[in-house]
C-alpha cells in the first residue's frame, strides 16, 4: 500500500506529491485530466492585492502576509513556512533545469507585461519572463507574427508606453514559425525546438532590434529544448530575450507541468490523468480507499493518508447546480461557501471586494484537515492544500501559485 | 455526491470550457494540417450536427485516430474521441463504407481465410505486386505493417490439441484471446494460458468471435452490434457466474467493457454483467497481486526493455497495470515511454491516405526508443497493432507483457516465441 495518495495534478497536487517523496514515502498523483498549470502564465504569484486595499498592487508580498485575516491559508501557515515553501520550489525547479527568479530587489514583486500590454505582478517567474520586468528601463522591442491570433504586438507596445515603458512593435512572418496552416502556440513551441527553426527567427530578430532595447516575444521559444532555444535567440540577435505569456493553452504553465511530473517520476511517482474519483469509503473517520471511474469497475486506491487537490470552482474541485448548492466533489467536505446563487456575486462584475462564491472553500485547521462546523476533522487521514481551501480569493489577491506551493510543500509540516 | 462522468457521450460536450489542451495534446492535428483538432472536431462541430441534417459539418473527423490522448487530458470530462467516433459513423451511415474499411473491419474473416493455408495467404498478401495493387485498388497503404498468419495453427486449435495437458482446477478465469490471437500471434494465448495456470487458474476459452471494434471505428455500426450481441450471448452467463473475464488485446477488452455498449447505446442487462466481469489480463494480475495471491517467483530478466502503454490502457482508465507487475520482475530494466501514440490507432496507419500521418505521429514513439542506447534489443507494448507498427518503425522485434512474465515465470522463451518444456510439464 502506498502512503499517500494525491488526488489532482495541479500545482498544489505535485508540489505535496514532491514533500512527501522528499520525506521518504510512497505517493501516487491521480487526476481527472490535465488542468490548472496549462491556463495559467506560468509564473509564481504570492500576493498581488490585499482584501482591504484591492486597488493598490502589494509590493513585498511576504511582508505583507501579517495583513492577512486570520483564516487565510498564509496565515495559518506563517510567514516562514511560506518563504520555505518557496525557497524549496526555487531549489527544484532550479535542479530540474527550468529555473525561476524573483525582482532584483529581493522579496518585491516583479511586474510584467501581459499580452494585452498591462503590468502584472508576480513574485517569481520563469527565467524566461523574468527578464521583461518593468524595473529594468531598458527599451522594449515587442515581437509578434502575422495570422498568430490572440498577441497583438501593437497593442502591447502602445499599453506599455503608456505606462512610461518604452516599446516599441513589429510583426514576423508567419513562416518563421511553421509551415502549417495553422497550429497553436504549444505546437508553435515545439517547432522551434527543432534548431533550423531557430536559427532563421534569430536572423529576424539580429535585423529588427535596435542597440540597447530588450525583445519580448509570444511565450512559445521551445518546449523540451527551452533554455537551449532563448540562449541561442539572445546570442545571434545580440539582445535579451524574454517571453510574454499567451492565452490558454499556455506553453510555460505546460514546461512547469512537464518539468515537475518528470521530477517526481525520477522519484518514483506515477502521476495518471483520466482518473476521476467518484466513490469513497471510511471507517470510523479514516479513509481507507477512494475510487476513480474506469472502463468498467471503479478502480480502487488505497493508502495510508490523502490529500485533495482538485481545486475550487475553477479547478473543479467544486460543483454546482442550478438551486446554487455548491459542493465538493469527492468526500462532499463542509464549505464556508454561500449556498445561494443570490449571493453568489457582487452587483458588479468586477467588484473590487471580489464574490463571495470565489471566496469560499473548505476550512481546515492548523494541520491542513478539514474540519466541520465544530472544529473537529472531518476524517483522520485527509489533507487539504490548494485552491480549495476556505480563507482566501486566489484570483482577486493573485496568490494561486503561492498558496498551491506553500501548503503543498507544508504538507508534512508538523 | 455526483460528478460529470454521469454524462452521457452527448451532453459531454456541454461541460467544455474551449481550454484548447486536447488540442494541444492531440496527436494527429500536431502533425497534420488536415485535421483541425479534438475541440474543434469534437464539441464545437457536434454543435452543428443534427440528426437526419443532410451534410456533415466536417469531413475532417475522419482523421481522427480515436486515441483518446483528448479524453485523458480533458480537464472537465468531455468525452471528445465518442463524439468524434459517432460523427464518423454518421458519415459512413450518409456516404456508404468503403471495400477497403469493410475488409479492415474484418479482420476476424480474414484471420479466418488466411489460416486454412497460412504460407499461401502470407505469400499472397505480402509480395510487392499484391501490395501494390491493395494500396491502388483499395487504400492500404503498401509499406503497412500488415501482420503474418501463423504457421503454426490457430490459437482454438493448439488449445483443443493440448486439452489433456491442460490445468483443471477450482478457480477457473475466462480466457478472451481476439482474432489477432487466433489467427496471427498463437504464442501471445499459449503464454497467457501458462501464466493463468502457473497461478493455479483454470483456462476456459468459450466460443467467441471478434469484438467489433474495427467495424467501431470504421463506422459500421449495425455489423458491430451483431458482434457484439454473440458474445454477450456466449460469455454474460460466465461472468454472472463470477469468472472473471481476461483479455491480452486492450483493444478487445476495451470493446467489450465500454466502446461497444457506449457507442451502439447496448445497455441489456446482458452486455452489463459482461461488461462488468471483463479485465485486461494486467488489470486483473495486478489485482491478484493486490490480494497477495500473484506467484512471484520470477526469474531474474536481464534486459533493458523501453515500454509503451498502448492508447487503449488509456481509454481503460487504469493506469498502466503491466508496467507495474512487469516491475517485480528482478533485473529487468523498462524505461517508460510517455509517447502519446505509436501511430497505427488500430487500422488507421493501414489506410494509404494516413500512413504518413501514422509514421510522423509514431516518430515520437520511435524517437524515444532510439534514445534508448543500441544495447536495446526488444521492446514491449500490449496492442498487437501497435507492437507492428513498433517493429515497423524501430526494425526491432515487440514482445506483449504477458510474453514477458511467462518468460519470467520460465515458461516461454522471449526470443523464439514458443513455451519451454517446463511449461508443457506442467
Ligand atoms: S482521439 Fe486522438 S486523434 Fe482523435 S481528436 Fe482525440 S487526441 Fe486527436
Ligand atoms: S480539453 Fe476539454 S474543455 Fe478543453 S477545449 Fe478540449 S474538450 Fe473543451
Amino acid at each position: 500500500m502506498i502512503d499517500y495518495l494525491v488526488m489532482g495534478a495541479g500545482l498544489s497536487g505535485l508540489m505535496s506529491a514532491y514533500a512527501a517523496v522528499q520525506s521518504g514515502h510512497r505517493v501516487k498523483v491521480i487526476a481527472k485530466g490535465l488542468g490548472a498549470l496549462h491556463w495559467g502564465a506560468g509564473s509564481i504569484d504570492v500576493l498581488g492585492y490585499l482584501p482591504q486595499a484591492r486597488d493598490a498592487v502589494v509590493r513585498r508580498p511576504l511582508e505583507r502576509l501579517a495583513d492577512l485575516p486570520a483564516n487565510h491559508p498564509y496565515t495559518i501557515l506563517g510567514p516562514a513556512a511560506v518563504q520555505d515553501g518557496l525557497d524549496k520550489f526555487m531549489r527544484l525547479t532550479e535542479e530540474l533545469g527550468l529555473p525561476y527568479y524573483g525582482a532584483e530587489a529581493a522579496g518585491e514583486n516583479l511586474l510584467l507585461p501581459s499580452p494585452a500590454g498591462a503590468l502584472r505582478p508576480a513574485f517569481l517567474a520563469p527565467a524566461a519572463q523574468s527578464a521583461g520586468t518593468a524595473s529594468d528601463d531598458a527599451p522594449m522591442l515587442i515581437v509578434g507574427f502575422e495570422r498568430l491570433r490572440d498577441f497583438y504586438p501593437e497593442l502591447i507596445a502602445e499599453n506599455l508606453t503608456r505606462q512610461g515603458i518604452a516599446a516599441r512593435a513589429v510583426k514576423l512572418p508567419y513562416e518563421l514559425l511553421s509551415d502549417r496552416r495553422d497550429a497553436n502556440t504549444v505546437q508553435l513551441a515545439q517547432e522551434l525546438d527543432d534548431e533550423n527553426r531557430t536559427e532563421r527567427l534569430a536572423e529576424f530578430l539580429r535585423e529588427a532590434v535596435r542597440p540597447g532595447e530588450r525583445i519580448g516575444l509570444p511565450a512559445l521559444l521551445g518546449l523540451a529544448r527551452h533554455a537551449q532555444v532563448v540562449t541561442r535567440l539572445a546570442l545571434a540577435a545580440g539582445a535579451p530575450v524574454f517571453e510574454i505569456p499567451t492565452l490558454p493553452p499556455s506553453v510555460p504553465g505546460i514546461r512547469l507541468f512537464n518539468t515537475l511530473r518528470a521530477g517526481l517520476e525520477a522519484r518514483g511517482v506515477r502521476v495518471e490523468a483520466g482518473m476521476e474519483v467518484i466513490e469513497m469509503n471510511a471507517e470510523e473517520g479514516v479513509i481507507r480507499w477512494v475510487a476513480s471511474e474506469t472502463s468498467a469497475r471503479p478502480l480502487r486506491h488505497s493508502a495510508e493518508r490523502f490529500v485533495l487537490a482538485t481545486g475550487g470552482i475553477l479547478g473543479g474541485g467544486f460543483m454546482s447546480d442550478h438551486t446554487g448548492r455548491i459542493w465538493e466533489t469527492v468526500f462532499d467536505l463542509p464549505l464556508t461557501t454561500p449556498q445561494s446563487r443570490s449571493q453568489w456575486f457582487r452587483p458588479a462584475f468586477l467588484a473590487p471586494d471580489g464574490h463571495p462564491v470565489f471566496q469560499g472553500g473548505v476550512r481546515v485547521n492548523a494541520a491542513f484537515q478539514p474540519v466541520d462546523a465544530q472544529g473537529a476533522p472531518c476524517f483522520a487521514n485527509l489533507h487539504v492544500v490548494g485552491g480549495a481551501l476556505a480563507g482566501c480569493d486566489p484570483l482577486a489577491e493573485r496568490s494561486l501559485e503561492g498558496l498551491a506551493i506553500a501548503t503543498g510543500m507544508n504538507l508534512l509540516k508538523e | 455526491m455526483h460528478t460529470t462522468s454521469w454524462h452521457s457521450v452527448g451532453p459531454s460536450l456541454d461541460e467544455c470550457i474551449k481550454c484548447n489542451i486536447c488540442t494541444s495534446y492531440c496527436p494527429v492535428s500536431a502533425v497534420t494540417d488536415l485535421f483541425p483538432g479534438p475541440k474543434y472536431s469534437g464539441p464545437q462541430a457536434q454543435r452543428f450536427r443534427e440528426s437526419g441534417q443532410p451534410d456533415t459539418p466536417d469531413q475532417a473527423v475522419d482523421y481522427c485516430s480515436g486515441c483518446r490522448v483528448c479524453n485523458e487530458v480533458c480537464p472537465t470530462g468531455v468525452k471528445i474521441a465518442e463524439l468524434n467516433a459517432r460523427a464518423r459513423a454518421q458519415i459512413a451511415k450518409e456516404k456508404g463504407i468503403p471495400l477497403r474499411n469493410r475488409l479492415l473491419g474484418r479482420n476476424e474473416l480474414m484471420g479466418r481465410i488466411g489460416h486454412y493455408a497460412p504460407r499461401l495467404a502470407n505469400f499472397g498478401l505480402h509480395n510487392a505486386v499484391s501490395r501494390f495493387l491493395a494500396e491502388k485498388v483499395m487504400g492500404i497503404a503498401r509499406q503497412a505493417p500488415l501482420p503474418y498468419w501463423s504457421t503454426d495453427g490457430s490459437f482454438g486449435a493448439w488449445f483443443k490439441r493440448t486439452q489433456k495437458e491442460r490445468l483443471h482446477a477450482r478457480q477457473k478465469v475466462v480466457y478472451f484471446h481476439g482474432c489477432a490471437t487466433m489467427y496471427y500471434e498463437p504464442f501471445i494465448g499459449k503464454a497467457a494460458v501458462a501464466v493463468l495456470e502457473h497461478n493455479g487458474y483454470e483456462v476456459i476459452v468459450p466460443p467467441q468471435n471478434c469484438c467489433g471494434l474495427p467495424m467501431l471505428s470504421n463506422g459500421e455500426f449495425a455489423a458491430a452490434e451483431g458482434y457484439h450481441q454473440r458474445n454477450v450471448n456466449s460469455m454474460a452467463g460466465l461472468a454472472r457466474g463470477g469468472y472473471p473475464i481476461v483479455g491480452t488485446s486492450t483493444s478487445c477488452t476495451l470493446t467489450l467493457k465500454e466502446e461497444a455498449p457506449e457507442l451502439l447505446d447496448m445497455h441489456s442487462p446482458d452486455v452489463t454483467a459482461l461488461k462488468m466481469g471483463v479485465w485486461d489480463i494486467f488489470e486483473w494480475l495486478r489485482e491478484l497481486h493486490e490480494e497477495g495471491k500473484l506467484r512471484t517467483d520470477f526469474r531474474p530478466i536481464n534486459l533493458k526493455l523501453p515500454y509503451h502503454a498502448p492508447c487503449q490502457y488509456r481509454a481503460h482508465r487504469v493506469g498502466k497495470p503491466a508496467l507495474e507487475i512487469m516491475a517485480l520482475i528482478p533485473e529487468l530494466e523498462i524505461p517508460e515511454s510517455h509517447a502519446r501514440c505509436c501511430g497505427i490507432a488500430g487500422t488507421y496507419g493501414y489506410k494509404t491516405e494516413k500512413y504518413q500521418i501514422g509514421m510522423d505521429v509514431g516518430e515520437e514513439l520511435f524517437q524515444f526508443v532510439r534514445e534508448q542506447g543500441d544495447d536495446v534489443t526488444m521492446t514491449a507494448c500490449d496492442s498487437e497493432t501497435c507492437r507492428w507498427q513498433l517493429e515497423h518503425g524501430t526494425d526491432l522485434p515487440s514482445r506483449h507483457p504477458i510474453e514477458v512474465l511467462a518468460a519470467a515465470y520460465g515458461l516461454y522463451d522471449l526470443e523464439t516465441r514458443e513455451l519451454t518444456s517446463q511449461s508443457n510439464s506442467m
